[in-house]
């Protein structure tokens, strides 16, 4: 999991053949590594809270410094102890050795070139057990003391200074952590848990460790690349404002802790994105973005394949400028190519996580978005045809590189594929090692981070599949046929939802307080392309609606789908709408899914003011003069 | 109001003339593109516009005990709007009841001369800011009208003369791999002391060229670099008192700062000084007769006095308003005038970091006596008049995406009874005497301070002080002492200087208002107060780090 001042990433790779040493079942060996421990007397009582586990040790433990550092200065931790306080059972050290450029470029001009190198650490450390402990509780990430650990580490490998960054982080870890589950019982003495779950699921120790090599890249060709394709918008005075950038996040991740756990892989991100913004007659702001991504620098698609995305996205803006303002609707609506499976993506990534409400303090509201599928196991949530799998050990998909794939999570699970759904019933949910009403085990989809303690799970590769199909022309003709029976003039297909938004924060803040979303449901993105279709096939361009009442529980209306399946690739991340560039962390993400058919959704316009268009006309463009 | 230093220096920029500027053409072409189609179509129409743009160019490469910690460069252009809606008289930067609007917020431009996006992102930002500005003068004309009228009757903006000026400052050149090793070296001498928890060694190298245009015809474009290096060492004393030893150098450009014996002699200094504070008494709280060095004095002149004396509070009804009334008495000891110099570039040697030639404004820096004789005689000035002083004295200044306000620049406290610093010395003894204390209190080295000047606040100021000496006067040696704090009231403060040593030291930093960050300095000679209230300063609980340091790899103290 890794980021560089825009953005972090999280991926795994699943290097073919370089999987070391599996571990699994020596958990309960314990040994005496602790032997280093520096302060005699404490070490009984420590270990036998936290057993060393003896690893079938990787050469690398020894050979990489970070990894020596984290071993030497995890084993002496494990005897940390303020007089009768709780002790540690569970000490995790993760460490994202990264390097990034990122370049900005508007019509040919650059407007930011920033590259970083940088380690950043994360500590953590669990006190009590397994069953109860300082994480979930509101305040378990509150430290009332003063901060001496950096926040970034040495970028020499300076065993050392290494040891040194570790040592700080860890006391003050374990202060934390001591500090939170007292005044977690204190709290309990006055809240009654609805149901009393462990606070934490015991993993099988993994050792997974791959090579970190770094591919050379140059600044200057980088910015290069996004000046020139910023001039893609060159040729479209309509288009009033423009952005591309381009990033690259080279980075190791680096996991180790006191079960026995040591990962390292590469975890490298490279993207484009492209945005654009226009202004209709009416004042209405339409706008269009695209981000392309790859995890290798190799499957970035080359300059002229760039190019013609960010063209795309030029001419989407010029022809939605142009396009009528759409009209309140509902109907049936076709979900076509892609958009279908950015619908899934947005209303299933948030829906099959099952994160748990922090433990608080009596009287104090706390907000809380659970899942809209909790407690709906062997319920039908799609249609009897439709099977869906989440599958991170999946690599490609017709021929096309899968975004999600990962040899081992977050907290060190090694990824099962999960089956969701079957026969359109939920069955599953994609889980961490914070055991959740009902599931106790992580199935290894730990891939963001999450508050008290726990991490936040996140899709892979999500496969929908159908298995009653139609062709593409039959769906069209089933909505046509469908918009006739009911004496309708046109129905409605979307080819493009904003997902992941490209929204501005004033527009997201709008729509996540917006109107037209009735109950606890999420607000759905906006459909940046939808056309009218008329009976008699012709199509046409609308702009400006949004979905009203539209969530995951409209899926059980899907009539029929597509037998071609589209991939959509993203990066998941923690904001509202995936917003593009949002929060620090993402989940590299892969959905597959046919076209898909409702038979009754509703669209409607926005009550928002529009901006008057400038006074000032803006100023010529010298490609277009 | 709040007001923070970080050490640092500024260096004079020697410059060549430019013969052209593309990137001041095109601002030129795309504001007067722009001003005359609003003056023709927009009603209410404004009446100045004014595009400013600052290009920052920077490397900061840091070290902790040996090892390079982080190294990043940067490079950008913000640009900044103001849009003057209405007439001088009332316009849309009015204040209401201490509501500061904002409405410029540092837009990107394009690092290269690119017209096509340039201009777009000019037209863009006209449009917003105008919106803006237009909307606000709208709701004042309302709101003048209902509420009782200001104290103060000035304008809201003043008429000056257009500036003209065109250089290209000469840029310091960037060399990570020279500084880098050096780095290292300095930051690995900080294992040498137990009880530092964290350090850093850090060098920064930055250039900056400002330019302007406006519609009144200022066209500017003038810049400097900065080059400059920060020792840092902080700890936790047993009983969980937080400590801290800093220093720094800076320099015009980078061969201007110390040779490498003189950082590792100050990097020693600090690491010495941090081992001795964290073994140090803690001091009790005390009233009583105190020298402040230069540096110390210097911070202390920037929070009581200089604060007080930036022209736009005296306008602002929600400020305290110390010296408003009290133009032409005195405010000071006869013995004492302070200047701010924007011009002056160096003192002994050293560069000053609040040095420029034009004011954020485009208005020409001048010398500004503010306090003669220990009478005040000016404010210091942005374009907002206040009353009786209807023109700007070149003290306009923000930091990007902020709106001008009147600031300090090089604060210069000039003294016409100095003694040595033998004599300041024995000055302080025989006052100690004099009150019959057993001690008195040297302030070797003071980090920086906040002050509040806000009506509904405590007119209180606080500075930080790092390195505190006790003074006895039976003769023992100075014993430094820990967890001090100066408390007290500004006013009050003025009246007991008794003298002042014959040397003047600088301190250089930046200092935090309502506009942001602004590079400062403040020179002073050392003082000796009657009386300067102490107190022990607020302090963490937390237990210093339960296990050892992992490693020892000095070993010396």
């Amino acid at each position: 999991m890794k980021a560089h001042t825009i953005t972090w990433v999280v991926l795994g790779w699943a290097f073919a053949g370089l999987i070391l040493a599996d571990t699994k079942g020596k958990a309960s060996d314990t040994d005496t590594q602790n032997a280093n421990n520096t302060k005699q007397g404490q070490r009984s009582t420590a270990s036998a809270a936290m057993p060393s586990p003896r690893a079938a040790a990787a050469p690398e433990l020894s050979s990489d410094v970070i990894f020596r550092a984290m071993k030497d200065e995890l084993d002496r931790s494990r005897s940390l102890k303020i007089m009768s306080l709780d002790i540690p059972y569970f000490i995790e050290y993760g460490l994202d050795d990264a390097q990034g450029i990122s370049a900005s470029a508007m019509l040919g001009g650059l407007l930011s070139l920033n590259q970083n190198r940088f380690r950043s650490p994360r500590v953590r450390v669990r006190v009590g057990d397994y069953d109860f402990d300082n994480t979930n509780y509101i305040f378990s990430d509150y430290y009332s003391g003063s901060r001496f650990d950096p926040d970034q580490f040495p970028l020499d490998d300076n065993y050392a200074v290494l040891r040194h960054g570790l040592w700080l982080a860890t006391d003050r870890a374990y202060k934390t952590a001591a500090e939170a589950i007292g005044r977690k019982r204190s709290a309990l003495k006055n809240v009654t848990q609805s149901e009393v779950l462990p606070d934490f699921w015991k993993a099988q120790p993994v050792q997974k460790i791959l090579p970190a090599s770094r591919v050379p890249l140059d600044a200057n060709k980088w910015a290069a690349q996004a000046k020139d394709l910023s001039t893609a918008f060159a040729n479209f005075p309509e288009i009033l404002t423009s952005l591309v950038s381009m990033d690259a996040v080279q980075s190791t991740h680096y996991a180790y802790n006191s079960e026995g756990t040591a990962v390292r892989y590469p975890d490298d991100l490279y993207y484009m994105q492209a945005r654009g913004s226009g202004q209709a007659p009416d004042g209405m702001t339409v706008r269009d973005a695209i981000v392309v991504q790859a995890l290798d620098l190799a499957k970035l698609p080359n300059s002229a394949e760039l190019k013609k995305s960010v063209l795309q996205v030029a001419q989407n803006v010029k022809a939605l400028t142009a396009a009528p303002a759409g009209e309140a609707y509902a109907g049936p609506v076709l979900f076509e190519g892609s958009a279908a499976a950015q619908l899934f993506a947005e209303l299933l990534s948030t829906n099959l996580i099952l994160p748990r409400k922090a433990i608080s303090e009596p009287g104090r509201p706390t907000q809380f978005m659970g899942s809209e599928l909790e407690g709906r196991i062997g319920s039908r949530i799609l249609p009897e045809f439709i099977d869906v799998l989440d599958d991170p050990t999946q690599t490609t998909w017709n021929n096309e590189t899968l975004f999600g794939t990962y040899a081992v999570d977050d907290e060190g699970v090694i990824p099962q594929p999960v089956s969701l759904v079957e026969k359109g019933k939920l069955t599953n949910f994609l889980l961490t090692r914070q055991p959740v009403k009902g599931f106790n085990a992580s199935n290894g989809h730990a891939r963001m981070p999450g508050t008290a303690g726990a991490r936040t799970a996140s899709i892979s590769n999500l496969f929908v599949r159908a298995s009653e199909t139609s062709s593409p022309a039959d769906l069209k003709k089933r909505l046509i046929d469908i918009c006739k029976q009911r004496n309708k003039t046109y129905a409605i297909i979307v080819r493009k939802m904003d997902y992941p938004s490209s929204a501005s924060v004033d527009e997201i803040r709008r729509m996540v307080s917006g109107v037209g979303q009735g109950g606890a449901t999420r607000p759905v993105s906006m459909p940046l392309l939808v056309y009218r279709v008329y009976p008699d096939g012709r199509e046409e361009l609308v702009r400006g609606l949004r979905f009203r009442g539209l969530s995951v529980r409209s899926l059980k209306d899907i009539i029929a789908a597509s037998g071609e399946s589209y991939a959509f690739h993203y990066m998941n991340n923690l904001a509202p709408f995936a917003l593009i560039g949002a929060g620090g962390y993402v989940a590299p993400a892969s959905v597959i899914a046919p076209s898909i058919l409702f038979d009754d959704l509703e669209l409607e316009k926005p009550q928002e003011d529009m901006p008057k268009l400038p006074l000032v006309p803006p100023p010529p463009l010298a490609a277009s003069r | 109001m709040s007001l923070h230093f970080v050490v640092i220096g500024l260096l004079s920029a020697s410059v060549c003339l430019a013969q052209t500027s593309p990137l001041l053409d095109i601002l030129q072409q795309e504001l007067k593109r722009n001003y005359t189609e609003l003056q023709k179509k927009a009603d209410p129409s404004p009446y100045f516009l004014a595009y400013s743009v600052v290009e920052e160019q920077s490397e900061v490469i840091t070290g902790t005990l040996g090892a390079l910690q982080t190294r990043n460069k940067g490079h950008r252009r913000y640009l900044d709007l103001t849009v003057r809606v209405g007439a001088p008289a009332l316009d849309n930067y009015h204040m209401v009841r201490g509501e500061r609007p904002q409405f410029t917020n540092a837009t990107l431009l394009p690092l290269e001369d690119n017209p096509d996006a340039i201009k777009r992102r000019l037209w863009a930002e006209t449009d917003r800011t105008f919106r803006l500005a237009s909307q606000r003068f709208s709701n004042l004309k309302t709101s003048t009208q209902m509420n009782v009228a200001n104290e103060d009757k000035s304008d809201d903006f003043s008429q000056e003369q257009p500036s003209t000026f065109v250089e290209s400052p000469r840029k310091i050149p960037f060399n990570g791999e020279e500084w880098t090793p050096k780095v290292r070296k300095w930051s690995a001498e900080l294992n040498k002391y137990r009880g530092i928890l964290s350090s850093t060694v850090t060098v920064v190298m930055q250039n900056e060229t400002k330019y302007l245009v406006n519609s009144e015809g200022t066209r500017l474009q003038h810049g400097r670099g900065f080059a400059r290096i920060i020792i840092s060492a902080r700890g936790k004393a047993i009983d969980g008192m937080d400590l801290a030893a800093t220093d720094s150098f800076e320099a015009e450009t980078p061969g201007g700062l110390p040779k490498d014996a003189e950082v590792l002699a100050a990097v020693n200094r600090v690491g010495a000084d941090l081992r001795a504070l964290l073994d140090a008494p803690v001091v009790d709280a005390f009233i009583g007769p105190a020298i402040l060095s230069g540096r110390a004095s210097g911070v202390f002149f920037h929070e009581i006095f200089g604060h007080r004396v930036e022209g736009h509070r005296q306008k602002d009804e929600t400020e305290g308003q110390t010296f408003t009334k009290s133009v032409n008495t005195n405010v000071l000891p006869d013995f004492l005038s302070v200047v701010f110099d924007p011009t002056k570039k160096s003192i002994g040697g050293v560069d000053l970091n609040g040095t420029y030639e034009y004011d954020d404004e485009g208005v020409k820096a001048r010398r500004v006596a503010v306090v003669e004789k220990g009478v005040l005689k000016t404010f210091l000035l942005s374009r907002s008049p206040i009353q009786a002083f209807p023109h700007s004295n070149g003290h306009g200044r923000k930091q990007p995406g902020a709106e001008v306000v009147s600031r300090q620049s090089n604060l210069m406290v000039e003294s016409s009874k100095t003694v040595s610093d033998a004599q300041l010395r024995q000055m302080l003894i025989s006052e100690i005497k004099r009150q019959g204390k057993p001690y008195g209190f040297l302030f070797r080295d003071i980090t920086g301070g906040f002050t509040t000047t806000g009506r509904r606040g405590l007119q209180a100021f606080k500075v930080i002080p790092l390195v505190v000496y006790r003074v006895y006067a039976d003769g023992r040696p100075d014993e430094l002492v820990r967890g001090v704090d100066i408390v007290g009231t500004p006013l009050a403060s003025f009246s007991r200087i008794l003298a002042t040593s014959d040397k003047p030291q600088v301190f250089n930093g930046y200092c935090g208002a309502e506009s942001g960050s602004v590079p400062v300095s403040a020179v002073s000679p050392a003082i000796l107060v009657s009386e300067l209230e102490i107190t022990k300063k607020e302090t963490s609980k937390d237990q210093p780090p339960i296990l050892s340091p992992p490693q020892l790899t000095g070993g010396v103290q």
